[in-house]
């Protein structure tokens, strides 16, 4: 019998700590585990008892990268229990702070943990040397969303404007429109970036579970919609009914619970390429553009095209954000202020739904009379996609062992689609 | 048990360049992130030194030599613990980032009770957990030389105390709190709307970034050497604020201290 482990310990350039063990038995896959180690936070617990107005600060903390989304979020099931509706121009903020996290996020992603695979290197750094424009632009690209969470948020990690009810601060118009030519600078880069993954080689895989994301009539959205909708099953759910249509389950080799269709049983991913296939037709002009000619459309089910959505999603948040900023910078453009409006403290519970750049995030908080929390349920993009993962890291290693490829390369190419996958190991195990 | 100027102070003249580890521990990677957000400074930074390991930027293992280990996250397993004792013993320079670092930060908010909390949220605590304990700080396993402080750091902040641990320092880092640097920012006071603040407990050195920005402190910064907390009670009480407001809101970043320990 011949018998082959893989096993990677600690898999680098991914946000937050996890192994992958990979078990082959006379070519057979016997074992695949996604094994997520981050150390449990316990947020669900330790947020019970606590203010509703301490709450979106407390779980801003789940993660770095995600903190604007984790913010608003939290900020839409609160306001969903009080009955708050935001003004436009509180809504067109928060759309910014989202914006802003995924040019944070997809650059970061797609450059420092993914690009070092393809260019056969250990981490970006060597990049500053062999090809110091695109290390450059892609660090530009990164501090434009930096610099978009910090202008509207008040600083580039763990937002601090944004409370219930709308924002305690605002840039200036000037500034709205500085911001604006930032993001017109930046599409040329952009654009070219979307061609760079796509040329990158990657194995003929698809696939196998479902696809969950955030729909709404016209739309391409990321905080505008309580509609979730799993692409196979075609199931369409409001986002209070999250916790009845997704199904937890827990894993002995993981601190992160998993999920899956609670009705289908299948595993399903969430993320950019799930929102590509849900709303290709309302990506902006220019990202459409880049996407057709990147061959991303929809049905996509190659799990490394998710580099190539990411990459178009940051064409079509500049645009987007550029056209906000404008609008902003305009007097009255917006019917509201975005100054916090009153509202009244009541009990309820409610389930706040966003798309953080990693996928679907939602919260579930419930609050008694004096506004305490009750419960609270975290659902996050990389817990609902970690079964997916692991279903399409067999299929990989089934091809690449029929293919007849060496221990070495199974292991990189297994951890390629790790990081394709973009999973944020620490959101999973909050 | 921190010791803010450092004792084994790496020179300018050392032949190599200092071997520099970053390691994680239970964080959001909020502070790391911060570390790549020094953006034009990253490369001028890790030109100064030999990055040996980070694993969130790069895929080389943990090796047994370096110089200085930063650390991110507080401890909260046995693994974690074990982990920080190995990085004091091999680094002769060890930085503490960020609020879980250097005061258990939110996660520190889980010590309270600790024993119940894993089965609040799992069924069945999986084992890939590792042997859990009450979250705590790195200063509360090993002796800390450096800190950079706040929820998430300064990049800046960073790139100055990395400064300092590397070539050495005898500035004095501030210990007041918070409270004059509203006045000389020019910020209305929290206290005067009768809302609580905790700038005025609250170690200073961020420019009271949150007040300036509409927002009361939380206290990312952790309790001020210098704070009089039955002084801060009375002028809660003063402004019509609960003193027990105060007691809850110190349990965010302040939880596992020990000077707060009996105050309640």
């Amino acid at each position: 019998m011949t018998k082959t482990a893989i096993r990677v310990d600690h898999i680098a350039r991914v946000e937050g700590h996890g192994n992958v063990r990979v078990v082959i038995e006379d070519g057979a896959v016997k074992t695949v585990e996604m094994n997520v180690v981050e150390p449990a936070r316990l947020f669900e617990s330790m947020v019970r008892g606590r203010r509703f107005d301490e709450v979106p600060y407390i779980a801003s903390r789940i993660c770095g990268i995600c903190s604007s989304s984790h913010v608003v979020t939290d900020l839409l099931a609160i306001e969903r229990v009080f009955g708050i509706e935001p003004t436009d121009r509180t809504l067109a903020l928060r759309d910014l702070l989202v914006y802003g996290s995924y040019l944070q996020n997809h650059a970061t992603h797609l450059f420092v943990f993914a690009a070092p695979d393809f260019l056969g290197m250990p981490s970006v750094f060597p990049l500053a040397e062999t090809d110091p424009a695109l290390f450059e632009q892609a660090l530009a690209l990164k501090a434009l969303g930096n610099e978009l969470c910090t202008k509207v948020g008040g600083r580039s990690v763990h937002p601090i404007t944004a409370v219930v009810g709308g924002f305690t601060h605002e840039i200036s118009a000037g500034e709205y429109l500085k911001l604006a030519e930032k993001m017109d600078a930046a599409r040329e880069f952009a654009t070219r970036a979307v061609d760079l993954f796509r040329s990158f080689s990657a194995p003929d895989v698809e696939m196998a579970g479902d696809m969950l994301a955030m729909v709404e009539e016209g739309a391409y959205p990321v905080a505008s919609s309580r509609s979730a909708r799993f692409l196979d099953a075609e199931a369409e759910f409001d986002a209070d009914e999250a916790a009845v249509r997704i199904e937890e389950f827990s894993v002995p080799h993981s601190a992160a619970l998993f999920a899956r269709v609670r009705e289908t049983g299948r595993p399903y991913f969430t993320g950019a390429l799930a929102r590509a296939n849900a709303s290709w037709q309302h990506l902006g002009q220019n990202a459409k553009v880049a996407a057709a000619k990147a061959g991303l459309r929809p049905p996509e089910r190659n799990p490394f095209m998710n580099n190539v959505a990411q990459a178009v999603e940051i064409v079509d948040a500049l645009d987007r954000c550029a056209a906000l900023c404008r609008r902003l910078a305009e007097p009255d453009s917006f019917e509201g202020a975005s100054s916090p409006a009153p509202f009244e403290v009541r009990a309820g519970r409610a389930t706040g739904f966003t798309e953080a750049p990693r996928g679907a995030l939602f919260h579930d908080i419930a609050l008694d009379a004096e506004g305490r929390v009750e419960h609270a349920s975290i659902l996050t993009p990389t817990a609902q996609n970690c079964a997916s993962l692991e279903t399409d890291m067999r299929a990989l290693a089934e091809k690449l062992v029929s293919d007849g490829a060496e221990r070495d390369d199974i292991q990189l190419e297994i951890e390629k689609l790790v990081r394709a996958y973009d999973p944020c190991l620490s959101c999973s195990v909050h | 048990m921190t010791n803010e100027n450092g004792q084994r102070p790496l020179r300018r003249g050392d032949a190599a360049a200092p071997r520099v580890v970053v390691a994680g521990l239970a964080s959001c990677f909020g502070c790391q992130l911060q570390i790549t957000n020094a953006e034009e400074h990253l490369v001028d930074v890790l030109g100064q030194v030999d990055l040996r390991y980070w694993q969130l930027a790069s895929s080389d293992p943990l090796p047994e030599e370096f110089d200085v280990a930063v650390i991110e996250g507080a401890v909260t397993t046995e693994e974690a613990e074990q982990l920080v004792r190995t990085l004091r013993e091999r680094a002769r320079t060890l930085v503490a980032i960020g609020a879980c670092a250097t005061t258990a930060g939110i996660p520190g908010m889980a010590a309270a009770g600790f024993i119940e909390r894993p089965r609040q949220v799992y069924e069945h605590v999986p084992s890939a957990c590792g042997d859990m304990i009450a979250p705590r700080a790195v200063s509360a396993v090993v002796d800390v030389d450096f800190e950079v402080r706040s929820c998430p750091i300064d990049s800046l902040d960073f790139v100055s105390v990395l400064q300092r641990a590397l070539y050495g320092s005898n500035k004095a880092i501030p210990t007041r709190t918070m409270c004059g640097d509203c006045k000389r920012n020019e910020t209305e006071c929290f206290f005067g709307k009768g809302s609580l603040c905790l700038g005025l407990v609250t170690r200073a050195g961020c420019g009271a970034r949150c007040v300036s920005l509409g927002r009361p402190c939380n206290g990312c910064r952790g309790l001020s050497p210098d704070a009089n907390l039955r002084s801060a009670q009375e002028a809660c009480e003063r402004y019509g604020v609960p003193a027990s407001d105060l007691d809850r809101a110190l349990e965010m970043f302040n939880q596992t201290n020990p000077a707060l320990r009996g105050s309640e």
